[in-house]
């Protein structure tokens, strides 16, 4: 193992595998920049070049691909409040906050800094410990992920900030409108009224794009655009740094984000989506002044940011060991595995050790290039701010509508995205918080989804089947209502404190 | 007299006109890029296969095709697309049958796929593996189906997609060998065989390419093969067909959909590509890799398979629903 360890190393130096990887990170960055460009489009789009490459070539270029991309995906978040994708949702929190103070560039070197020590983390830990994560990843099916979902809903909710009955009014909007479409299990339609477009459910890009850009921009433009980024903030300071106390303040934030990021990313079906959002709340209640939370806090874009990149180091394991992609994109990076004629699987580590260390170790490589190349484009992006308010509102309104569009060439997503616009802007006026409605969304499906896996396994006797034979399950099920106490107890004695 | 000849003299010239047109716009066809929707999401074995041949097609088609994911609704938003498409032959599907053929007779759609949508060619064929544990005490299909007409509701079957290719082959023999077996719905044919390896379920229906690293480890057992022929890989597997289940519309044939009025001779333009492909090393090699056959099938001989198609999933279905 030793030799083809070594030899691996060798392998992952030479000069085209580095620089198709910085390629890689270049247009990863900027495809993820784009809103409405997906990281997993740019990947399926790119893969037909790895056919022709040689597989130390062109599997690395994808990987380095998906990097830049989670990578970029945060930075319209961070500067125009647009999250390209359910995985930045959660830095929308805090980044635009951050913008409109004046320290866009501090944000996204924040951003830059928490993914790098999240991913850099995840992909060695995967490196060293891929068998025992395979195991784990295995033994994760439907009753587990039920549970590890509704413990997760339970610690988001509980750190959500705000009045609890109006979140609890968008939570159930969020769950009802997730609902539409078909259902995950049966395929029927539901609630669609016999309406053709909505027969799939309603579109997440757009969504989000809705309620996260337009009420912003309408604000910005009531306001006669004077507030968008406040007069009062000295452009020129827009470049401002990231000073090394912030990110030390920030590196126990980013280590927990890191845990919690490759926990979930070891078990399959949950995703980078749920990984910043559990990251982001965790930080929010270890934190001294949870209150800073959500008004621009340096901390909170690093929870996130670490948290969802933690994911894509584990997210391979049960590809490479067992050939089975868990999302989307590592079924893509299957797709250029096998047209190489490696088949991932059991017998690859045996038969392609070299190659595969090689790949493995690209994905470190990755990461380093990824900082140098993440940080010099930092300054470009952070001048998008210093553009004309005039100029770059309509901008803003531009890519909303076009990364709307883009993503599935579907007119009816624009209506989507107006719908939800003026949704958003309304909720926004009465101080309803939309983040509620956007995570009950997304995690509804999933529950819904395992829960019903798990009746179908349980045949009829659910309490007997998670009870004997799924205990892990079962003692995630038994801790809930403890974490629950523990949040309301905490939540409780909050309130009971007199405001000094 | 004088007006008549200049009518005529218009005539000749508009009939002189025409002639050159045909033939022009046959010429001219491609002069951009081809749309090619496929209905399903990224990554999957649509998607691949498609990779492959559009990256080697614009050799023999002198344009790019350009892919155009459009997931939802089980294949129905991607389909109403290309059914809205204009007929120019500048839009193309990449389905296969059961979202073709099959979904009709169990959905209201608000198109009807055979009316409007007209054969290009076959690519190939997937066939439908029966695969599960090696460890479980039944060791072929015949004795499987015996432990699960024993015990009714203990099978338990790791399906994927409602009447999709990982549903529909298995519904099929487990009706007919008249088994009571518990469904157990996953996203996808990877989940799917993860809840196989993990022991969740007794076995799954997927594509060969998944499955086999499994067999040779030992770990799985590949109960049928869902082809007229048996697999290369894994020659000791009987076919359906041998065990007496016929196999040919449980099949998943890959195929490249034209909205109908697509002009004939720009249909023809795209056969004549699609058939060069299969000289093609780069394709053949691609193709090997992926571990996927090369059975293509002309547009029209696949549009008799449709009109088949059609008739044995409405008989299907109405048994297996009863």
């Amino acid at each position: 193992m030793w030799d083809s360890f070594l030899q691996g190393i060798m392998l992952s130096f030479g000069w085209q595998t580095i620089a198709m990887m910085a390629l890689g990170v270049l247009l990863g960055i900027l495809v993820g920049a784009l809103p409405g460009f997906t990281t997993v489009m740019a990947m399926a789009i790119l893969l037909p070049i790895s056919f022709f490459l040689s597989p130390v070539v062109g599997i690395p270029f994808l990987i380095a691909l998906t990097k830049g991309g989670i990578y970029g995906g945060s930075i319209p978040a961070i500067l125009i409040s647009i999250p390209g994708t359910g995985a930045s949702v959660a830095t929308t929190f805090d980044g635009p906050a951050l913008t409109k103070k004046g320290q866009a560039r501090k944000a996204m070197e924040m951003a830059l800094f928490a993914s790098f020590v999240g991913d850099m983390s995840s992909s060695v830990l995967t490196m060293l410990f891929i068998g025992p994560i395979a195991l784990v990843a295995l033994k994760i099916g439907p009753p587990e992920l039920t549970a590890l979902v509704l413990l997760s809903l339970i610690v988001i909710s509980a750190t959500c900030t705000g009045s609890l009955v109006k979140g609890l009014i968008m939570g159930v909007i969020g769950l009802l409108l997730s609902m539409i479409g078909q259902d995950p299990l049966g395929y029927m339609s539901r609630f669609t009224f016999n309406i053709f477009a909505i027969k799939a459910g309603i579109p997440m890009l757009p969504m989000l794009i809705g309620v996260f850009a337009i009420p912003e921009i309408l604000t910005a433009v009531e306001k006669e655009a004077v507030s968008y980024i406040s007069d009062k903030v000295d452009l020129s300071k827009v470049g401002e740094r990231l000073k090394f106390k912030e990110f030390r303040r920030s590196f126990k934030t980013i280590m927990r984000s890191t845990g919690i990021g490759a926990a979930i990313g070891a078990c399959p079906g949950v995703g980078q989506v749920v990984a910043a959002f559990v990251g982001y709340a965790a930080a929010v209640n270890a934190s001294k002044h949870p209150e800073t939370f959500g008004k621009g806090e340096l901390e909170g874009v690093a929870a996130a940011e670490a948290a969802n990149n933690a994911v894509n180091g584990p997210t391979l394991v049960p590809l490479l060991t067992l050939g089975i992609p868990g999302d989307n994109i590592t079924a893509i990076l299957l797709g250029a595995f096998i047209a190489q004629g490696l088949r991932p699987g059991p017998q690859l580590f045996a038969e392609q050790g070299p190659l595969m260390y090689a790949i493995l170790m690209s994905m470190v490589i990755a990461n380093v290039l990824f900082l140098f190349i993440g940080y010099l484009t930092i300054p470009l992006f952070a001048r998008i701010v210093t553009i004309k308010k005039s100029v770059l509102l309509p901008l803003i309104a531009v890519f909303a509508f076009a990364g709307s569009y883009v993503y599935r060439s579907d007119p009816f997503d624009l209506i989507v995205l107006v719908i939800f616009g003026a949704f958003g802007y309304v909720c926004k006026k009465l101080h309803f918080d939309v983040t509620a409605m956007v995570m009950a969304f997304i995690l509804w499906p999933i529950l819904e989804y395992s829960f019903g896996q798990t009746l179908s396994l349980a045949q009829g006797n659910f309490f007997h089947y998670v009870a004997f034979d799924r205990p892990v399950a079962g003692l995630v099920f038994l801790i809930t209502p403890v974490v629950s106490a523990f949040f309301w107890r905490k939540a409780m004695r909050k309130r009971h404190k007199p405001k000094t | 007299m004088k007006t008549k000849h200049i009518v005529q003299s218009i005539l000749v010239v508009l009939l002189v006109g025409f002639l050159c047109i045909g033939p022009a716009i046959a010429a001219d066809y491609p002069e951009k890029p081809i749309t090619l929707i496929i209905p399903l999401g990224a990554g999957g074995s649509h998607d691949l296969n498609a990779r492959v041949f559009t990256s080697v097609i614009p050799t023999y088609l002198g344009q790019p095709m350009v892919i155009k994911l459009m997931p939802g609704a089980g294949g129905q938003t991607g389909t109403a697309a290309a059914v809205r498409a204009k007929a120019d032959g500048y839009t193309l599907i990449f389905t296969h049958n059961f979202i073709d053929q099959l979904q009709p007779v169990v959905e209201q759609l608000p198109y009807d796929t055979t009316k409007e949508l007209t054969s290009v060619w076959r690519l190939n064929y997937g066939p439908p593996c029966f695969y599960g544990l090696a460890d479980r005490p039944y060791k072929t299909l015949q004795e499987m189906l015996d432990y699960g007409k024993k015990n009714p509701g203990k099978l338990r079957f790791g399906t994927t997609g409602k009447w999709g290719a990982g549903f529909t082959p298995g519904a099929v023999v487990l009706t007919r060998a008249g088994v009571e077996a518990a469904f157990i719905p996953y996203q996808g044919g990877g989940p799917a065989l993860q809840a196989t390896l993990a022991g969740d379920v007794d076995f799954t229906v997927g594509f060969p390419a998944q499955g086999l690293p499994h067999l040779k480890t030992g770990k799985l057992r590949f109960y049928a093969v869902g082809a007229e022929k048996r697999l290369e890989e894994a020659p000791d597997v009987p076919t359906l067909p041998e065990l007496g289940y016929p196999v040919g519309s449980l099949l998943m044939s890959r195929i490249i959909l034209a909205p109908r009025g697509t002009p004939p001779e720009r249909i023809n333009i795209l056969r004549e590509a699609f058939k060069k492909l299969y000289q093609d090393k780069t394709f053949l090699s691609l193709m090997k890799n992926l571990g996927e056959n090369i059975e293509f099938m002309d547009g029209p001989d696949y549009e008799k398979v449709r009109a088949e198609q059609k008739e044995e999933y409405t008989s299907l279905v109405k048994k297996i629903t009863g």
